[in-house]
């Protein structure tokens, strides 16, 4: 694993009294989704104003891919390039009129030609699922869709790095979810996410990483588990335990439950209760199946065809695309988050379950489904639904549908 | 929602035709009535305005008519005074009062029609430039014309930030009337000092965070061209030559017509 940021005894004082940060030395992985948690005032907002030279550290040093920062402009254009920040309050970050000149606002910045602007910006606002919002002025925008623009006029300069400040507070629960689905999505295609939140049921099951920080230091870092782990550390930073693992330690407590370490989400949960009354419980339940569709290749009509064959009790559609495919076929979604583990803990109960997903999410859904398996020792069948090469279908279609390679009916992954 | 003139410029029946065509419209109707020597063609453009407004661009009349009483009660006030005070021609109307006698003469009224109607056919115009264009698209036009650059992106911004500064006076306010403060008149004066002076200082405070905002995104000076506004169709222009020829023609033809 490479290193692509790293902070080297960082420290910073605003003003001259205060200090926000004290001595922070940590070194963050590329592709790791990351959470910094802490009371307020910890310096969250601080440290990630360091990793993209907003700030300048009163001593100590940022190291971007191995190279220490420097802090004159063309140094600071390209880490500023190549390592994103989203505000916490979206006001302060879309001060543009209109949507689409708030997102081409770096592109043309960074002195691209008109049409690179317009494709970037165009792409950015399609990956973020508002393509068409271009005229809006952003006070005629909700909550969740001001977060968005503010993502994609990140997303619009091609980082490596994107940086977080809380970004589902003032979110309504679906809208956060379906953010913090769509920060799955970019990490999935190799980005690196850092954010920081004081939800820790959030931290806990989102991050890779978490790094526990309290009055300006790095009190704890981590997995989830081993941070979330030490109560005494986490009341100390005046946060309170993840509901799953606070009720994994009383069951534990009670001899209700044996386990080494706490479960990081509910399937996990699931699965250690459900191994612990398997030996009063003998019959083993007749596992579903999960389908998962690729909806890059197929149109519209393609889609529901296909659809049409599955027989699944639930569908869940994961990623900014395969949602607005599953509105627009009026599909009705059951999940529209944490898809992955609601379709396994469905198939467990013996559901046939169906995720509408695109591009590398389809692989990485069957890896994901496939390591579950291998952990759990449940054969869970998944099924990958491609394109159907079927004879009605005119052949205007099928033109279009051949430049998109796709012989496959059905490729049975299990 | 609705209840800024901005948000209706966004939802019109007109939102997408040529800005430039809609402000040519608009300025040359005002142009018109400040012009005209009677009031028959200001009162012609401030019906077929109000027309447009209400039947094209489908803003809904009653909304139309309450934002028209704002310059309708204006323009009455100086009217009566004009009336008044100008003199010459033939008295018209005359009482007494306290000894002193007050009238209106010939030319004195035909003034006040003249303003009122002046009045009322600019406003009209102006409504459905404010209407029917959002101010993004008046910027552009503004850059087309040449403004310089700096003055267009100084704009543009401080427009943005007018929505943020609303809620935030608006959301103060709450915050102190929930709290009496604007029980009796000192009290009142007191909170909206208050509410000055915080809206000043947060207002300074955003300044800053938006420079913070715009140096992350690698600020270089540039805030961007325009997204290419709708062209006009021929037959747009058409209308609008029809309209503004036909307009100028009363405006002639009229120049001799007096009311009284």
């Amino acid at each position: 694993m490479t290193i692509i940021l790293e902070t080297r005894s960082l420290s910073y004082s605003y003003g001259d009294e205060t200090a926000a940060l004290k001595d922070v030395s940590i070194s963050l992985q590329e592709g790791k989704k990351v959470a910094l948690v802490g009371p307020n005032g910890a310096g969250k907002s601080t440290l990630m104003l360091m990793f993209n030279g907003i700030l300048r550290p009163s001593s100590g040093e940022v190291l971007f891919h191995g190279r220490t920062l420097r802090y004159d402009s063309a140094s600071l254009r390209e880490v500023r390039r190549k390592v994103g920040m989203v505000f916490q309050n979206s006001d302060d970050q879309l001060f543009a009129p209109t949507v689409y000149q708030d997102v081409a606002f770096g592109p043309v910045n960074l002195g691209f030609p008109e049409d690179k602007v317009k494709k970037y910006a165009g792409y950015a606002l399609q990956y973020v699922g508002l393509s068409g919002y271009e005229r809006r002025p952003p006070h005629h925008l909700s909550g969740g869709e001001k977060k968005r623009v503010s993502i994609a006029g990140i997303l619009a300069m091609e980082p490596e790095v994107l940086i977080l400040d809380e970004p589902t507070s003032n979110l309504d629960p679906a809208s956060s979810e379906e953010i913090m689905d769509m920060l799955d999505e970019l990490n999935c295609g190799g980005k690196t996410m850092i954010i920081s939140t004081h939800d820790v049921d959030l931290a806990y099951r989102w991050a890779d990483e978490v790094i526990l920080m309290e009055d300006g230091g790095v009190l704890h870092r981590g997995t989830g588990q081993e941070v979330f782990g030490d109560a005494e550390l986490i009341k100390r930073a005046r946060l309170k335990l993840p509901i799953v693992v606070d009720l994994y330690k009383e069951l534990v407590g009670r001899g209700l439950l044996n386990g080494s370490k706490p479960p990081r989400n509910v399937l996990e949960f699931t699965d250690l209760l459900v191994s612990g009354n398997r030996g009063t419980t003998s019959q083993e339940v007749l596992l579903g199946k999960i389908y998962i569709c690729n909806v890059d290749g197929p149109d519209l009509e393609g889609i529901k065809g296909i659809l049409e064959k599955v027989h699944a009790s639930y569908t869940g559609a994961m990623g900014t695309n395969a949602k607005i495919m599953a509105e627009q076929a009026r599909i009705p979604l059951d999940f529209t988050y944490g898809v992955i583990d609601k379709c396994i803990l469905k198939a467990l109960t013996g559901k046939n379950s169906l995720i509408m997903t695109s591009g590398g999410m389809v692989d990485h859904s069957v890896k994901r489904i496939r390591v579950y398996c291998e952990e759990s020792g449940a054969n869970i069948e998944v099924i990958k639904l491609a394109q159907p090469a079927e004879s009605s279908m005119n052949s205007d279609m099928q033109k279009v549908l051949s430049q998109k390679e796709s012989t496959t009916l059905i490729e049975v992954a299990q | 929602m609705h209840d800024l003139l901005d948000d209706y410029a966004h939802s019109n029946a007109l939102r997408d035709t040529s800005p430039r065509l809609k402000l040519l419209l608009g300025l040359g109707a005002i142009l018109l009535c400040v012009s005209s020597a009677t009031p028959i063609a200001p009162l012609f453009i401030a019906f077929t305005m109000s027309l447009i407004t209400v039947r094209l661009a489908k803003i809904p009349g009653r909304f139309y008519s309450t934002l028209l009483l704002i310059p309708f009660s204006f323009s009455l006030l100086s009217a009566v005074v004009v009336a008044f005070m100008h003199g010459g021609g033939d008295q018209l109307f005359a009482f007494n009062i306290f000894g002193i006698s007050l009238g209106i003469r010939e030319e004195g009224a035909n003034l006040a029609l003249l303003l009122i109607a002046r009045t009322f056919g600019g406003m009209c115009s102006l409504f459905f430039i404010a209407l029917t264009t959002p101010m993004i698209e008046i910027f552009s036009v503004l850059k087309f014309l040449g403004l310089p650059v700096f003055l267009v992106e100084l704009s543009m911004l401080m427009y943005r930030y007018i929505f943020v500064f609303v809620d935030q006076a608006a959301m103060i306010h709450n915050a102190q009337v929930m709290r009496l403060g604007d029980a009796g008149v000192k009290n009142s004066l007191n909170s909206f000092a208050m509410l000055c002076s915080v809206l000043f200082l947060r207002s300074w405070e955003q300044g800053e965070r938006l420079i913070v905002a715009m140096d992350a995104r690698c600020y270089d000076g540039k805030l961007d061209l325009m997204e290419q506004a709708e062209r006009a169709k021929p037959r747009a222009i058409l209308a609008v030559a029809v309209y503004l020829v036909a307009a100028t023609a009363i405006a002639v033809l009229t120049r001799g017509v007096l009311l009284l």
